[in-house]
């Protein structure tokens, strides 16, 4: 702990900047000026850059590199903004960003087929629903609850303490989870270097030879040269070969979901809303 | 584990921790489903992740459950949010503490949250929300009666 | 007549009672109403009919049977007497102890089902009268259903375990019914005591029953008693311990018999309907311990003190039980006192085997025949007086109605008959039982070796003789002759029985009158009886004229003195009872046993509850209640996290979640 401490001090700067700002964001007793609101969304970008710039430096392209930067950033940000903002209204719009940000994440892993999903539900379904539900709702204007937070101190303190195990935990040296190269697919594989660098290192008790980098089961799911992933086709073969039933689980689900969703919303009567 | 997937893992543990501060601090019901929302688009981040270290489509897979139960959580939670606020005109959770210990009070309001009322809020707050920052904090809620008033003429 | 048939019989006569209770228990209600007493006549009926076939038709062809048979219905003629055995199942089996469900049929049980049945059915019939107007109506015919059962199967069953459940069926089936007017306090209560005090004898019973098994390792009778020499040998092991099976037994007896002390049950009894009263409390199942008693003759062969006591007892009952009746008022009490009194004389002949071996049979002969016409004369009795109670509005009080015999022509002559036996007027039943009874302890006095002894009690036994032809004629005086009297709530002219209770009360008579002069000088009953085992059959018959003269003018005397009394000069009573007030307020108050009891046992009881009660209230409560506060205050502090607040809980949740988290995460 400590000498993760000394080793990375820059994440911990970076953290406790970030504690510091969502707190002082944080709607309050305290009056909002706009230049103390500006103040604390300084103090969160510098707790923010600091804490990404301590996570190590990738070998990928400048560009990519600039690409991450962005969206992390920008996701980091508008969920800070998100969760601090006094309106409503804001909220939703500054959680719309965050998806946004997100789904940019979500290209840079090479998921689009995720990605454009993931805005199509959300920015055009979900953020709507919820801004026709904040503007039936809140009709009057700002209200008093939204002026105030409970227990912000203990939640942030809490959340920090966990996101700091974590990168602990992400940064140490122990940590190495090797990667199957795309050759080293057979589970079989009898003592390759990737499976015994594995064993050694994250369960050093366990004989290397039971640890497999890919679970046997789910042979469609795997990629491969012809369908890297993110393939559009290597996810249909996994969606619809491993998962199958699963996904029509979900379908269900979601007839259900909307069945239910129609049950429990009040029935419009005159004068309500 | 290269440095760059490690630093999307942390991205994704940000947005969860941040969902979850949100989801504790606020009063706000909408805001609340909001946060959820947001930890789990942290949770799709780690997911997708996980399946690119491990060069499988499964990570990709799973998020799309996730995204389809988002949605369903989405849909049902707000059609409850509707259904309380018809109920209480107001979407604060502190209304909402009817299993507390009887012998308990219930939740410390603020000055200016009174129980089922929607329109105590600031005297001089348009109907319309304004661009920028909310106001300052109004002078306690003596002139409730008067708000009222003027917010429905 | 096969032996299939032999044994249907058997199990006819207690399954069709059961039948009947279950059938009437479950559609009496709903469906059978004031038919109720259908399927309960009928099973009597039927139970009637197949002892009278046991009695006149199997048992005395089984005699002529030679070796016992191997198979279902074993049939002996042995030591043990002619009996017809029919093998249920077995019932459980601990051990060695195997307890059988089986039924045995010998000569005194013949005698007994006979009896019972007999008498059941008619009181059977009069009670479809007398409770007409009752809503209790299935009620009642369930319960007497079932208690016939169990009397049944009391005197059927073959081993002492059997004995006790149905001797236990039968002290339920009494609670029943003397609690059958449970609303009112009085009834509960006597149902209550007669239960309670049922108890003590009970306790005595189970210990007799637990000495036997231990030292006889069965409990079956043909075991136990069938075989002398076995007794013997057990005897001559443990010395004493016979006698202390005998005392235990007598105990049960004297619980279930009403015998001093623990009589105070059975006047309370006469709570109950009258129709029960004549026939558990005065007929069958009070002579429960008459029978125990004379069934385990070949034990109390062995324990001449055991008999001796016996005797004592029962003298003493006899004594005070009649001295008690002379004073009371309530009619069906003072039929209650001479129940206890005549049974009191049962025992008083049971006993008297302790004088000499050879007396062991008369002994037993005359205490059972007196209870077999006593079950007649004391159910006719009883029904005259409920009769009398119909008719008076259910007024028993014998101070309130007087001059009967016109307006209740029946009911005053067949009382008048029931009240002749029992007041032993020769040739009637009771007077030849009774005369059995004294002539076997005259034989007793005479003896060498207790001859003081049995000389005490043969005055005592005749004294309560003089006395119980006293006050029966007093009851009848008081009830049937003097000026016509009736109480307002009989209305202004009291209407006499029906016939369905009239029937019974003449047959009752009739048997009353007659059943003692058939049976008794002819020794038919005798003969029979002491085939029995442990009994030894006797061919010398000899009347005792002496003995009835002298019992002749015994009650001729007490009817006397009752007519002078009360009917020539009714002042005299009055004047005894100032001359000879502390005996009267003796006799009036029952010899005060009840408060004894109250005093001696309840109090000293109640004073021990009362120190248990503060001790559970004050110690044991103060540390239950304790454990049950220190949670609460133990949680007092947590409590305030339960505001039902959302956002709460989810930081409660999320502390859990963070720790478990960097619990996990530092363990790499």
């Amino acid at each position: 702990m400590m000498t993760w401490i000394q080793h990375h001090p820059m994440t911990i700067v970076g953290l406790v900047l970030w504690a510091t700002g969502i707190l002082w964001l944080m709607p309050g007793k305290k009056a909002s000026k706009p230049r103390a609101h500006m103040i604390g969304v300084l103090i969160v970008a510098l707790g923010l850059v600091t804490f990404c710039l301590s996570s190590g430096k990738a070998q990928s392209e400048f560009a990519d590199d600039v690409m991450f930067w962005v969206f992390a950033i920008g996701a980091l940000m508008s969920g800070v903004l998100m969760i601090t903002a006094r309106n409503p209204v804001y909220a939703a719009l500054w959680f719309a960003l965050a998806t946004l940000s997100t789904c940019g994440l979500f290209l840079l892993q090479h998921a689009p087929f995720l990605a454009a999903a993931t805005i199509i539900v959300y920015a055009g379904a979900v953020i709507v629903t919820f801004l026709f539900v904040i503007m039936l709702a809140q009709q009057s204007g700002a209200a008093g609850y939204d002026q105030r937070s409970s227990q912000s101190l203990f939640a942030t303190i809490s959340a920090f303490v966990l996101l700091g195990a974590i990168s602990l935990t992400l940064q140490s040296e122990k940590i190495d989870i090797a990667r199957p190269s795309l050759d080293v697919v057979d589970s079989s594989g009898a003592s390759s270097a990737a499976t015994e660098n594995m064993g050694a290192a994250i369960i050093a008790d366990l004989p290397s030879t039971d640890i497999t980098p890919v679970m046997p089961g789910n042979v469609m799911s795997k990629a491969d040269a012809d369908h890297p992933v993110g393939n559009l086709k290597g996810l249909g073969k996994s969606l619809f070969g491993d998962y199958l039933f699963a996904v029509e689980l979900a379908g269900t689900l979601l007839l259900v979901a909307s069945i239910g969703a129609i049950a429990i919303a009040p029935r419009r009567e005159q004068g309500a809303i | 584990m290269t440095p760059e997937e490690q630093r999307f893992l942390l991205v994704g543990a940000g947005l969860f921790v941040l969902g979850a501060i949100g989801f504790i601090t606020r009063r706000n019901l909408i805001l609340m489903v909001l946060s959820a929302e947001l930890m789990l688009h942290g949770v799709s981040l780690t997911l997708v992740t996980f399946g690119r270290m491990h060069q499988t489509n499964e990570g990709q897979a799973f998020t799309i459950f996730t995204l389809t139960v988002a949605a369903c959580e989405a849909g049902l939670a707000l059609s409850l949010v509707l259904s309380l606020y018809r109920k209480s005109h107001s979407l604060d959770i502190q209304l909402w503490s009817e299993l507390r210990e009887s012998d308990l009070s219930g939740p410390v309001l603020d000055s200016f949250g009174e129980r089922g009322d929607a329109t105590s809020s600031y005297e001089n707050i348009p109907k319309l929300t304004p661009a920028g920052i909310a106001p300052k904090d109004p002078p306690r809620a003596s002139t409730s009666a008067s708000a009222t008033t003027s917010t429905r003429t | 007549m096969s032996e299939d048939i032999q044994q249907l019989i058997l199990w006819l006569i207690p399954a069709a009672p059961l039948l009947a209770a279950i059938s009437t228990a479950l559609l009496g209600p709903k469906l059978l109403r004031h038919k109720s007493h259908l399927p309960c006549w009928s099973a009597l009926a039927l139970s009637f009919v197949c002892s009278l076939i046991l009695l006149l038709k199997i048992l005395p062809t089984v005699e002529l049977a030679a070796a016992p048979v191997e198979g279902e219905v074993a049939i002996a003629h042995s030591a043990t007497g002619p009996q017809v055995i029919a093998s249920g199942y077995e019932w459980f089996s601990v051990g060695s102890l195997h307890a059988n469900i089986e039924l045995r049929a010998d000569s005194i049980t013949a005698i007994m089902l006979s009896m019972v049945t007999g008498v059941s059915l008619l009181v059977a019939m009069f009670g479809s009268g007398y409770m007409s107007h009752d809503p209790g109506y299935p009620r009642f015919f369930a319960a007497v259903s079932l208690f016939v059962f169990s009397m049944c199967m009391l005197v059927l069953s073959g081993s002492f375990i059997l004995l006790f459940v149905f001797w236990e069926a039968v002290g339920l089936c009494s609670y029943l019914l003397i609690g059958f007017w449970f609303h009112k306090p009085s009834a509960a209560a006597a149902a209550k005591k007669a239960f309670v005090i049922n108890r003590i004898g009970d306790f005595g019973l189970i210990m007799g029953i637990f000495l036997i098994w231990k030292h006889f390792g069965s409990l079956d009778f043909m075991t136990v008693l069938g075989n002398a020499a076995r007794i013997a040998e057990v005897d001559a092991k443990n010395p004493g311990v016979i006698q202390l099976i005998c005392f235990c037994l007598f105990l049960g007896a004297m619980g279930k018999s009403a015998q001093f002390p623990l009589q105070v049950w059975l006047p309370d009894a006469m709570e109950g309907p009258t129709p029960v009263s004549a026939l558990i409390h005065a007929a069958t199942m009070v002579t429960a311990g008459v029978y125990l008693v004379a069934r385990c003759t070949p034990l109390f062969v062995m324990a001449p003190n055991a008999q001796m006591a016996v005797s004592g007892i029962g003298a003493a009952t006899a004594a005070i039980a009649a001295l008690i009746a002379l004073t009371q008022t309530d009619l069906k009490r003072v039929l209650a006192y001479s129940t206890v009194s005549q049974l009191g004389f049962m025992f008083m002949a049971l006993g008297c085997g302790a004088a000499s071996a050879e007396l062991v049979t008369p002994a037993v002969t005359a205490g059972m025949f007196h209870l077999f016409t006593h079950a007649f004369f004391k159910a006719l009795l009883f029904l005259a007086a409920g009769s009398v109670m119909h008719a008076m509005g259910d007024v028993i009080d014998m101070r309130r109605f007087s001059g009967l015999k016109h307006a209740l022509p029946i009911t005053h002559w067949t009382f008048l008959v029931g009240a002749a036996a029992l007041a032993g007027v020769p040739l009637l039943a009771g007077f030849w039982s009774k005369d059995d009874i004294l002539a076997v302890l005259q034989e007793a006095s005479r003896s060498e070796a207790h001859g003081l002894y049995f000389g005490v009690i043969r005055v005592i036994a005749i004294g309560a003789a003089f006395l119980t032809a006293f006050y029966t004629f007093r009851a009848y005086f008081m009830t049937f002759w003097g000026p016509e009297k009736f109480p307002e709530e009989a209305g202004h002219h009291p209407h006499e029985v029906t016939p369905i209770m009239a029937w019974p009360l003449r047959t009752l008579a009739f048997c009353a009158a007659g059943i003692g002069l058939i049976v008794g000088p002819t020794h038919l009953f005798g003969d029979y009886l002491q085939k029995t085992m442990g009994l030894t059959p006797e061919h010398e018959h000899h009347l005792h004229w002496g003995v009835m003269l002298m019992s002749s003018i015994i009650a001729v005397a007490g009817i006397g003195f009752a007519w002078m009394f009360y009917v020539a000069s009714p002042t005299i009573p009055a004047a005894i009872a100032r001359t000879m007030k502390p005996f009267y307020v003796l006799s009036q108050g029952k010899f005060f046993l009840d408060e004894i009891f109250t005093g001696l046992i309840v109090l000293p009881l109640l004073g021990i509850a009362k120190l248990a009660t503060l001790f559970d209230k004050y110690v044991i409560d103060c540390l239950v209640d304790s454990v049950g506060r220190a949670p609460k205050a133990l949680s007092t502090i947590p409590r305030q996290l339960h505001g039902g607040v959302v956002s709460s809980y989810a930081g409660v949740m999320w502390v859990g979640v963070v720790t478990a988290v960097v619990l996990v995460l530092t363990m790499f």
